[in-house]
């Protein structure tokens, strides 16, 4: 056991689930030193607004801010906009890319993902990605000009684009590899739902392509070719091609890193006194008995939170402490004024249920394995999809499932 | 502790119903319904706390009292 009024606890990353973190450790009273390093200056903003309402410029850069932490006399020190560059996890020692160095007693890592770019989409102008506030402005730019917009990927982050766009009145195509839209997160449930709700709200949608190459004249795009030969004309190329978590500071570092830092059940790494949350964390969640790392809001925040308890337990010597993070993941999406909610964890289902409720405007479906509710989705149905949640915990926490071949 | 929302913000996506559906509900129309006054539960009130910087929106503000 440590003394704690001379310890130190770095936090790594200024998105929710660090900022979760921090106002964990300052809410349980910590004594001894926290060092936050945001990677980014400027505040935590809402990422979910950067593809919905933001995008559209609707809303301002402060409405989508997250209210400043109040230290309540902690002694927090906030290194802005500067990132790990390298960790040695068994001397504990941090090195930063501004030259400083730490060594601490507990470290939290939380920093997140970035925006998977495809080799031939790097260094063209007018050909972004949209993970950060910088990226968010620039495509607020970029779709001033009125540009044809050409969506690199049919998952969340580009169903959404494109519907934001839309709505700006601009020509949009999506253009994405699986059979239909949002096949993932959704797991081909809702069948061509999602295509029909985009192509009714006119974006034209091409599944089953993929793109081969981009055109460019003078540095910037003029357009696509599909893998078919076929040339899409475009002057601005948004990808959304999913996320890699953000571990290439922890190379060498003597974590285990396999998508994403390999946590147990209590969000602890494969060091101890080094724990991990939200998008950077592959961890074992309890209540389905997998392995999984999940990209939400919510997940962030209550991730964020846990770690730093446990963290605090485990510098303590308090071994029961040290509580098992289990979590039902939740997500929602809004595109074209719908908003489509997603609770559980559907990979491994064998069985959906498809319910049309009267008057809604899409499905409600629900996802079990064998005989359990592990997931549900629905359309403009937040009661439904919210009393589906409380069920599939409780089924949770009285049965944990064997891991999934899926 | 009591629990303002911004109306003009909030599009009842049922994120803070998630962390604490005591206190939160949100009915078929959308609409946001808080429970008040918020039961004076030390457990209850940490997750009210998360659900409060959970909302992506920012919708949610407390005032302690
Ligand atoms: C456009 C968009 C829309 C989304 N919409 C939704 C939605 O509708 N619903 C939903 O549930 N989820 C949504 N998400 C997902 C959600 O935003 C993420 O799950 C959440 O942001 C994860 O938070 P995080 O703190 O774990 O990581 P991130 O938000 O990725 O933040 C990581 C932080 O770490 C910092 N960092 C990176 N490397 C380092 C380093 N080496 N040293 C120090 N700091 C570093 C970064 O600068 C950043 O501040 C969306 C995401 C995006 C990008
Ligand atoms: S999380 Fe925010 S936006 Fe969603 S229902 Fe609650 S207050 Fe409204």
């Amino acid at each position: 056991m440590i003394d704690l009024h001379s310890s130190r606890i770095i936090v790594a990353g200024g998105s929710l689930s660090g900022q979760s973190a921090v106002t964990e450790l300052i809410d349980r009273g910590f004594a001894g030193e926290i060092v936050w390093i945001t990677g980014e200056a400027g505040g935590v903003y809402s990422k979910p607004a950067l593809s919905k309402e933001f995008m559209q410029g609707r809303v301002s850069l402060e409405s989508i801010l997250l209210p400043a932490i109040d230290p309540c006399g902690a002694n927090l020190k906030i290194i802005d906009g500067s990132r790990g560059l390298s960790l040695d996890a068994q001397a504990r020692h941090l090195q930063l890319d501004d030259g400083r160095y730490f060594d601490f007693d507990g470290l939290l890592i939380c920093t997140g993902a970035s925006a998977r770019m495809p080799d031939f989409a790097l260094n063209i102008d007018n050909v972004l990605p949209l993970r950060t506030l910088e990226h968010a402005l620039a495509i607020q730019q970029a779709v001033r000009t009125k540009p044809r917009v050409l969506i690199l990927g049919g998952g969340l982050i580009g169903c959404e684009m494109a519907a934001s766009l839309r709505g700006l009145d601009l020509d949009v195509t999506v253009v994405e590899m699986q059979s239909s839209l949002l096949e993932r997160p959704f797991g081909g449930a809702f069948g061509d739902y999602f295509e029909q709700l985009q192509r009714r709200n006119g974006v034209t949608v091409l599944t089953g392509q993929s793109l081969a190459r981009l055109q460019t004249a003078n540095g910037k795009v003029t357009g696509a070719e599909l893998a078919d030969s076929r040339l899409l004309p475009a002057d601005l190329v948004l990808v959304g091609a999913g996320s890699i978590p953000e571990t290439a500071w922890l190379a060498g570092s003597g974590l285990a890193l396999e998508n994403g830092v390999v946590c147990d059940d209590t969000l602890c790494s494969s060091v101890p006194g080094i724990f991990a949350a939200g998008d950077v964390a592959s961890w074992l969640n309890p209540l389905y008995g997998v392995r999984m790392r999940v990209e939400h809001w919510t997940n962030a925040s209550a991730q964020g939170r846990a770690a730093a308890t446990n963290l605090l337990a485990a510098l303590c010597g308090d071994a029961p402490g040290i509580k098992s993070f289990g979590d039902i993941p939740y997500f929602w999406s809004d595109q074209f004024g719908l908003k489509i909610q997603m609770v559980g964890w559907h990979p491994g289902h064998d069985r959906v249920v498809v319910d049309q409720p009267e008057g809604a405007p899409g499905p409600v479906i629900t996802y079990f394995r064998g005989d359990r509710l592990v997931a549900a989705a629905g359309v403009n149905a937040s009661r439904a999809v919210m009393t589906f949640r409380r069920q599939i915990e409780a089924e949770a926490r009285r049965t944990v499932l064997e891991p999934a071949d899926a | 502790m009591k629990i303002m929302v911004d109306r003009t913000k909030c599009d009842g996506n049922g994120v803070c119903m998630g962390i604490a559906p005591e206190v939160f509900d949100v009915d078929d129309e959308l609409y946001l319904h808080v429970a008040d006054p918020i039961p004076d539960d030390p457990e209850l009130r940490a997750r009210v706390r998360q659900a409060v910087t959970s909302c992506p929106i920012l919708a949610l503000k407390p005032v302690e009292k």
